[in-house]
C-alpha cells in the first residue's frame, strides 16, 4: 500500500501532547479530522493503451464550512474510489472530488451522504502563523487506523516548490514537526484554528525535522477561485527576469542608482505578457509597489518576491506595471492568464495520448512520459530540457516522438528511429499528435515519415500496414489504437 | 543507427610497402627480439579546460615502443599526449636517454620518437611491418618482465573492422585480438607481432572479455608513408553520413531493383570532399573505387574481408588524387570523383580532442569566454553527456548540422566574481551571439569587438537568459591587474591559434 506524501520523509517521533492542547485536540480529532482511503489507478505511460496499475492509499482531511472536506490534491489524484472514515464511527462514507487544484495541491471532497456532517465541526481558517509559534499537526502518518498528532514550531515562511505538480512554487510554511506519509491533507492547527494543510516533507539527508504545510493564503485563494464553480489555474506573467545589481547594467539601461528594477530577459509567446513586455524592459513597479533590483517587493511590511503580487490575482485580473524601456518610463497593463506551457507539470486525472500505426507508437513528450521512460536519445533529451529555454516551442507546440515499437515484419527496420522526433509525414509538418493522426488518415500508397536529424526517412507501405493491423493489435493486446484526447 | 550516422572518416593502406619491408615472409618459428623494443616513459600534463590558464597534475605513462628504420621509435600517440618529458630505456641494460617527439598524429593514434643520442639505438634491431594479416592469424603480444626479458602472450586475430579510434573522431581499420594479458608495468601501449614482424600496436584492452584493439600494420604503414611526404597530410575523410538500405519498403521507395545495392546518403557535410564531389543527400552510393557496396556499406576486401567502405577512402589510397564513386540518383547511375582530402582543422566547430597546446580563452572583466570543444565537456567526467550543460552537449553532438559559417561556438564558461561582474555570478553556459553589436564566430572576434565599447559599455548578447550582460569598459580596463593578481591568472587571455602553431 502506498501512503501519501511526496517526497517521502523520515519518521516522526510522537509528541506528548500537553494537557490543554489535548482537550482541544480530542474535540478536533473526533469532530473535524477524517481519514481518507483511496483506490487509484495511475496511467501507464510506457504502454499507454493499458489501463495502468491499481494502487491504494491513505491520507487525511478535515471538514470545513458548507459540508466540504479539504485535503491534498495528491491524496485523491487518479482516484477511482474514495472513502472517508472518522474516529468512533465504523462506517465508510463514499466521497467524490468536487474541485481539485493540482498546482497548489489542494482538493475539496463532497459526500453522497450529507448526514455525515451533522455531527461534524467545521474548522475555521486562520491567517499566517508567526515564526516561532507552536502548531499541532493531525493525520494518519504511516497508515494506522487511529489519528496521530505531533507538535512543531513554525521555522520559516517562504516560497517553495510544490512537488505534486513539480512545476509550481507558492508560499509554504516550514515547521519542525515531521510530516510523514499519511499526514497529507491533515489540518495544522493553532489555537483551534487551521493555519495550514500538511503536504510534504523534505527529501534528503542534509536537513532533518523539516515539514512543509500549505498556508491559509494559498487555501483561501483556492476557495475564492472555485467560488464561480470552476477552478482556474494560477496566473503567471510568463516571463523570465534578471536582477539588476550590476552598476554597469543599470547605467547602460539608463537607470538611476536607486536599487529598483529587474530586467525582462524573455517573454514567452502566448503568455500573459506576450506583445506587452519586451526583452530588456526594466520592471520598476508592480501594482503601485516598488520592485527592488533583486525582484522583491514590500507587501504588508514584509519583503517578498514580486511573484506574490501575481499569485494573489485570478484569471482575467489585470496587473499594472511600471516599466522603463529604452530609458523612458512606461505604464503597462497585463491581463493575467495561466502559464501557457504544461510540458513540465505532472498531469493527473488524464489519460495518456498516443497513436499506433504499423506497430509504431507515437506519443507527445511531457513530464508524465519522461517520468516513466528513460530518454537516451540526446536530441530528444535536449528538445525536452530546452523546449522553453531555447524557444523550441515556437516551431512545434508538441514534441511527438516514436516512443515504442510493437515489433512486426511491417516495422522490422524502424528500430533506428526509436525516440526520434517526428518532423513530417508525407511532407506535412508534424506539430502535434493530432497532426500525426491527420497525416495517417489521409489515403496514400505509402507513408514517408521524416524524423529530426535522422537523415533517411522511414517508409511504411499502406498495404503492409493494413495487413499487419489486426495482427499487431491482437498480438500485443492493444484495445484501442489511439487516444488523442487527454 | 548511431554508428551509421557518424561521419565516417577514414583512411588506408598503402598498396606498395617501402622497399625495406619487402622481405621474405618470416619463418613460422621467427619471434620478435627484445632488441627491437624499448621502454617508453612519458611524463604528461594535461590542461585544465575548466580553468584554462592552469595545468593538471603531471602523471606518467609507461609503454613499449618499437624500433623502426631511421633511428625512430614508434608508439601510440596516447602515450605521449600532453608530454612534458619523454624518456627511453633499453630493457636489457636499463640504459636511459631522453627523447623528443618527432611527429604525432592523434587521428591514427601514432607517434614517432627520437632519442636525443642516436648511439642509444646501437645494437637495436629495427622491425619491419607485417602484411596481409587475416582473421585467424596467430600473433604474440610483447610485454617486458622487470628483468628486461621479453614476455610473449599468444593471441588470435578475431575481427577486422573499421572502428572509431580512441583519441580523435576518425574511424580507421581496427584489428581485434583475443588474448589473456597479465598486468605488467609498461603496458600502456604494447606491440603485437606476427612472427618477428609488427602486426600492430595495442591501443585498448578489455580485461573482462580479454579482447584488445590494435592500430594495425596497414594504418601504420600508411601513416609512415604520409610522414615521409612533406607536408604531412592526414587521413582523408569523405564528410558524409549514410544509412543502410536493408529495409525492403525503403528500397522500393528508393526505386532500388533486386540486384542493386548500396547505401543511402543521409547527409553531406558543408565544404567536405563529398560535397565537392557533388554527392547529395538521397543519393544511393553503389560503388567506391570500383568496389560494389552491400546494403550496409561493406565491400569485400581480399585481405580484410567484409569491411566498411570508409577504409577505401581513408587508408587504402595515397594522399591527394580522387576516388571514383558510383551513385544512383533519380533512377540513373552517376559517376562522381571524390577528392581525397583530410579534414580541414579550421572547419571543425567543436574539436574532438586538443593536446599539446593550452585551451584558448578570453577574460573580459571577470567574464571567462571559451570556444566549445569536447575536452571542455569531458571535464564533467565519464557521464559528461548527461552531466555537462545540455545545450553545449547538443551543439557538440550535432555540430555537423550547424550553418557553414558557424565558426566556433563562443560561450561564457564562468564568471569570476569581481566589481565588474557584480550580480552576474550565476550566469553560466550562455552562448555569445554578439559583443558590442558585432557577431562572434570565434574568440578573436570577441577580442576585437571588446576594443569597441558602445557608449562606454561592453554589451554581451547571450543566446540564453539573461540575454544581455553589460560591463563598464573603463572599469574593465582598470580592474585587469587586480583580477590577474587576485585569481592568480598568468594572462587574461590565450588566443594562440592552433593553425599557426608549428606541428610537433
Amino acid at each position: 500500500m502506498r501512503q501519501f506524501l511526496r517526497p517521502t520523509v523520515f519518521l516522526a517521533s510522537f509528541v506528548a501532547v500537553l494537557a490543554c492542547a489535548q482537550a482541544a485536540g480530542e474535540d478536533l480529532i473526533h469532530k473535524s479530522l477524517v481519514r481518507i482511503q483511496t483506490v487509484s489507478q495511475n496511467p501507464d505511460y510506457t504502454s499507454p493503451w493499458n489501463a495502468g496499475p491499481i494502487d491504494q492509499g491513505i491520507g487525511a482531511g478535515f471538514v470545513i464550512s458548507n459540508d466540504r472536506i479539504l485535503t491534498n490534491a495528491h491524496v485523491v489524484s487518479n482516484a477511482r474510489m474514495i472513502w472517508v472514515t472518522r474516529e468512533g464511527d465504523p462506517n465508510r462514507y463514499t466521497a467524490s472530488v468536487e474541485y481539485i487544484a493540482h498546482d497548489s495541491d489542494l482538493a475539496l471532497l463532497k459526500l453522497a451522504n450529507a448526514s455525515f456532517f451533522k455531527t461534524m465541526l467545521p474548522l475555521e481558517l486562520d491567517g499566517l502563523p508567526t515564526i516561532e509559534s507552536t502548531v499541532l499537526v493531525y493525520g494518519y502518518p504511516i497508515g494506522g487506523d487511529h489519528p496521530s498528532v505531533t507538535r512543531g514550531i513554525v521555522s520559516r515562511i517562504d516560497f517553495e516548490d510544490y512537488s505534486h505538480s513539480g512545476a509550481d512554487s507558492h508560499l509554504v510554511v516550514q515547521i519542525d514537526a515531521a510530516i510523514n506519509p499519511g499526514n497529507s491533507g491533515g489540518p495544522v492547527v493553532q489555537n483551534g484554528k487551521v493555519v495550514g494543510v500538511a503536504f510534504q516533507g523534505y527529501n534528503g539527508d542534509v536537513a532533518q525535522n523539516v515539514g512543509y504545510i500549505i498556508p491559509t493564503p494559498v487555501i483561501k485563494r483556492f476557495l475564492t477561485d472555485i467560488a464561480d464553480g470552476h477552478y482556474d489555474h494560477y496566473v503567471d506573467l510568463a516571463i523570465t527576469d534578471f536582477p539588476l545589481d550590476n552598476p554597469a547594467a543599470r547605467h547602460a539601461l539608463g537607470l538611476p542608482d536607486n536599487s529598483l528594477g529587474v530586467m525582462v530577459s524573455r517573454v514567452f509567446a502566448k503568455g500573459s505578457s506576450d506583445g506587452i513586455l519586451e526583452p530588456r524592459d526594466v520592471i520598476v513597479g508592480m501594482d503601485g509597489h516598488s520592485v527592488f533590483s533583486d525582484g522583491s517587493v514590500d507587501i504588508d511590511r514584509s519583503n517578498v518576491s514580486m511573484a506574490e503580487l501575481v499569485e494573489r490575482k485570478f484569471k482575467g485580473d489585470k496587473i499594472q506595471l511600471d516599466v522603463i524601456r529604452n530609458g523612458k518610463p512606461l505604464k503597462l497593463t497585463v491581463g493575467l492568464q495561466p502559464y501557457p506551457f504544461e510540458l513540465y507539470e505532472n498531469a493527473y486525472d488524464v489519460k495518456p495520448r498516443y497513436l499506433i500505426f504499423g506497430g509504431l507508437v507515437f506519443q507527445p513528450l511531457d513530464q508524465n512520459f519522461i517520468s516513466a521512460n528513460q530518454i537516451t536519445n540526446p536530441r530528444t533529451r535536449y528538445y525536452f530540457d530546452h523546449f522553453l529555454a531555447d524557444n523550441l516551442y515556437k516551431d512545434r507546440p508538441e514534441i511527438v516522438i516514436l516512443s515504442n515499437i510493437l515489433s512486426d515484419p511491417v516495422n522490422a527496420y524502424a528500430n533506428d528511429f526509436r525516440q526520434d522526433i517526428v518532423d513530417s509525414i508525407n511532407g506535412a509538418k508534424v506539430r502535434t499528435l493530432d497532426d500525426v493522426a491527420a497525416a495517417f488518415d489521409k489515403p496514400a500508397d505509402s507513408y514517408v515519415i521524416e524524423f529530426l536529424g535522422a537523415g533517411r526517412p522511414l517508409v511504411l507501405e499502406a498495404k503492409a500496414v493494413a495487413a499487419a493491423r489486426q495482427r499487431i493489435l491482437a498480438g500485443y493486446g492493444v484495445g484501442k489504437e489511439s487516444n488523442l484526447k487527454p | 543507427m548511431m554508428s551509421l550516422r557518424i561521419p565516417f572518416l577514414a583512411a588506408l593502406v598503402l598498396a606498395l610497402a617501402p622497399a625495406s619491408m619487402l622481405r621474405a615472409e618470416p619463418a613460422a618459428s621467427a619471434l620478435p627480439s627484445v632488441a627491437s623494443i624499448v621502454r617508453v616513459n612519458s611524463t604528461n600534463q594535461a590542461y585544465n579546460f575548466v580553468r584554462p590558464w592552469t595545468k593538471r597534475s603531471p602523471f606518467d605513462r609507461r609503454g613499449i615502443g618499437v624500433v623502426i628504420d631511421g633511428g625512430r621509435i614508434l608508439v601510440t600517440a596516447e602515450v605521449i599526449a600532453n608530454h612534458n618529458f619523454v624518456e627511453l630505456e633499453r630493457p636489457a641494460n636499463s640504459e636511459k636517454v631522453t627523447a623528443t617527439v618527432e611527429f604525432v598524429d592523434y587521428e591514427s593514434n601514432l607517434a614517432i620518437l627520437k632519442p636525443s643520442d642516436p648511439k642509444f639505438l646501437d645494437g637495436t634491431q629495427p622491425v619491419s611491418l607485417a602484411k596481409d594479416v587475416k582473421v585467424g592469424a596467430k600473433v604474440n603480444v610483447a610485454q617486458l618482465e622487470p628483468t628486461g626479458a621479453l614476455a610473449l602472450t599468444p593471441a588470435t586475430i578475431t575481427t577486422i573492422s573499421v572502428n572509431r579510434y580512441p583519441v580523435d573522431s576518425i574511424s580507421l581499420l581496427t584489428y581485434r585480438i583475443s588474448a589473456p594479458l597479465q598486468y605488467r608495468d609498461y603496458s600502456f601501449t604494447l606491440p603485437v607481432f606476427l612472427g618477428d614482424r609488427l602486426a600492430g600496436l595495442l591501443m585498448r584492452y578489455d580485461s573482462r572479455s580479454q579482447s584488445a584493439d590494435l592500430v594495425p600494420y596497414a594504418v601504420i604503414t600508411n601513416f609512415l608513408d604520409r610522414v615521409a611526404r612533406k607536408p604531412y597530410q592526414g587521413f582523408p575523410r569523405a564528410g558524409l553520413t549514410f544509412s543502410p538500405t536493408r529495409d525492403p519498403q525503403f528500397r522500393r521507395y528508393l526505386g532500388l531493383k533486386a540486384g542493386q545495392s548500396g547505401v543511402y546518403i543521409a547527409s553531406v557535410l558543408h565544404g567536405s570532399p563529398a560535397e565537392k564531389a557533388g554527392l547529395r543527400k538521397g543519393d544511393v552510393l553503389m560503388q567506391v573505387d570500383g568496389e560494389p557496396l552491400d546494403q550496409d556499406g561493406n565491400y569485400d576486401d581480399p585481405t580484410f574481408g567484409k569491411i566498411p567502405f570508409g577504409h577505401l577512402i581513408s587508408t587504402a589510397s595515397l594522399p591527394g588524387g580522387t576516388l571514383a564513386l558510383h551513385v544512383l540518383r533519380d533512377g540513373k547511375e552517376v559517376k562522381l570523383d571524390l577528392p581525397l582530402e583530410p579534414r580541414d582543422p579550421a572547419s571543425v566547430i567543436s574539436e574532438p580532442a586538443i593536446f599539446d597546446r593550452a585551451p584558448r580563452y578570453y577574460i573580459l572583466g571577470g567574464l571567462v569566454f571559451q570556444e566549445l570543444s569536447q575536452p571542455y565537456l569531458r571535464e564533467w567526467g565519464v557521464n559528461w553527456k548527461s552531466d555537462a550543460p545540455a545545450r553545449l552537449v547538443y551543439l557538440d553532438e550535432f555540430q555537423d548540422e550547424l550553418p557553414a559559417d558557424q565558426g566556433k561556438i563562443v560561450f561564457l564558461s564562468q564568471v569570476l566574481p569581481a566589481d565588474t561582474t557584480l550580480g552576474y555570478d550565476d550566469v553560466e553556459g550562455g552562448i555569445v551571439k554578439k559583443v558590442n553589436g558585432r557577431p562572434i564566430h570565434n574568440l578573436n572576434d570577441l577580442a576585437a569587438a571588446a576594443e569597441h565599447p558602445v557608449n562606454g559599455f561592453d554589451e554581451i548578447d547571450l543566446e540564453s537568459d539573461p540575454g544581455v550582460l553589460y560591463l563598464d569598459a573603463q572599469q574593465v580596463k582598470a580592474s585587469e591587474s587586480r583580477l590577474r593578481d587576485s585569481y592568480g591568472l598568468p594572462s587574461l587571455n590565450n588566443l594562440d591559434d592552433p593553425a599557426t602553431q608549428p606541428a610537433k
